[in-house]
């Protein structure tokens, strides 16, 4: 059961980043990105390293995408 | 001489010569290669009773690795300076949309749950997952969120300045006392029974550490956030 939840998540992660190199506005890949930060919590949890997917979660989903996000911002107002 | 021109020499002896290099380095490691790869951390682990802390993982980081963790703390620190040299303003807001009122209060509502939330994971860094870095970062998130949805809301400076003193100076002083007192750096020179392992009040001077790495690097990532969304546009 394990295994089959790691498989999957796996799988996942690679669709999941795949779309994110390929989407055509970067608001959609920053949204996506956040997503990929998911299911590597999930991973760090599976793989018994709990502090990581604490962190994990709060960074990948608070700070780090803010950041993208007010880069794009000033990207979009300078063009 | 036509052959010389068309081959781009310099740049294929320099493929040559890095791949080399890496050949020789690879075959290094390869012939110097431990025999156990998987067994690096157990002699670390065995030692985690002595300390009396729960979590195995506060013990490596904050006490075993606890000179590298004042490296990482100092490395945040040259982070935050750097942004708040760059992006500094004196300008009151620069969000020109108005947050709607269901952000608002719900950004009101949460922001102490979130707080004592990661208080709590910065305290209980020693008995359960997380500790300070998590806690920091968490606390962090909370600002962000009414840095987001009040426009007139900003951490003080001075607030930030004093607490941020306080975790770098006490850090560095508990690591001095502990080298006057055991002659080790980070010595754990207050009482760390085995007996009491799972008590909030165990573990000497680890949880007192955790919980200076919690408000330095909380102080740091809320001054990083607030940097980023108040800034002048024109930098």
């Amino acid at each position: 059961m394990t295994g089959l939840i790691i498989l999957l998540t796996f799988m996942g992660l690679i669709i999941v980043s795949f779309a994110v190199i390929t989407q055509k506005k970067l608001a959609d890949s920053i949204i996506l990105f956040m997503g990929m930060g998911l299911g590597s919590v999930v991973l760090f949890f599976i793989f018994k390293a709990p502090d990581v997917a604490l962190t994990e979660a709060v960074i990948s989903a608070g700070i780090s995408s803010l950041i993208f996000l007010m880069a794009l911002k000033h990207l979009g107002e300078q063009r | 001489m036509n052959l010389k021109r068309e081959l781009p020499t310099t740049t294929l002896s320099g493929f040559a010569l890095s791949g080399l290099l890496v050949l020789t380095i690879l075959n290094i490691l390869l012939q110097n290669m431990p025999t156990k790869i998987q067994t690096a951390g157990d002699a670390l682990l065995k030692l985690n009773a002595t300390e009396g802390v729960a979590n195995a993982v506060t013990t490596v980081v904050v006490f075993f690795r606890g000179f590298d963790t004042l490296g990482e703390i100092a490395v945040l620190f040259i982070a935050s300076l750097g942004i708040g040299l760059m992006l500094h303003s004196n300008a009151k807001c620069n969000i020109k949309v108005e947050s709607n009122f269901m952000l608002q209060t719900a950004s009101t509502l949460l922001f102490p749950i979130i707080l004592l939330f990661g208080v709590y994971v910065m305290i209980y860094g020693h008995l359960s997952p997380g500790g300070g870095f998590q806690g920091g970062v968490i606390i962090a998130s909370a600002v962000l969120l009414l840095l987001i949805s009040h426009k007139e809301f900003e951490v003080p400076h001075s607030v930030i300045v004093a607490l941020e003193t306080f975790a770098g100076v006490s850090y560095v002083l508990i690591g001095l006392i502990g080298l006057f007192v055991l002659d080790t750096f980070l010595g754990n020179f207050l009482p760390h029974d085995i007996s009491q392992m799972g008590l909030l009040l165990s573990g000497g001077i680890i949880p007192i550490i955790y919980i200076i790495v919690g408000i330095k690097v909380g102080s740091e990532m809320s001054m990083i956030v607030q940097n980023l969304i108040k800034r002048d546009h024109d930098v």
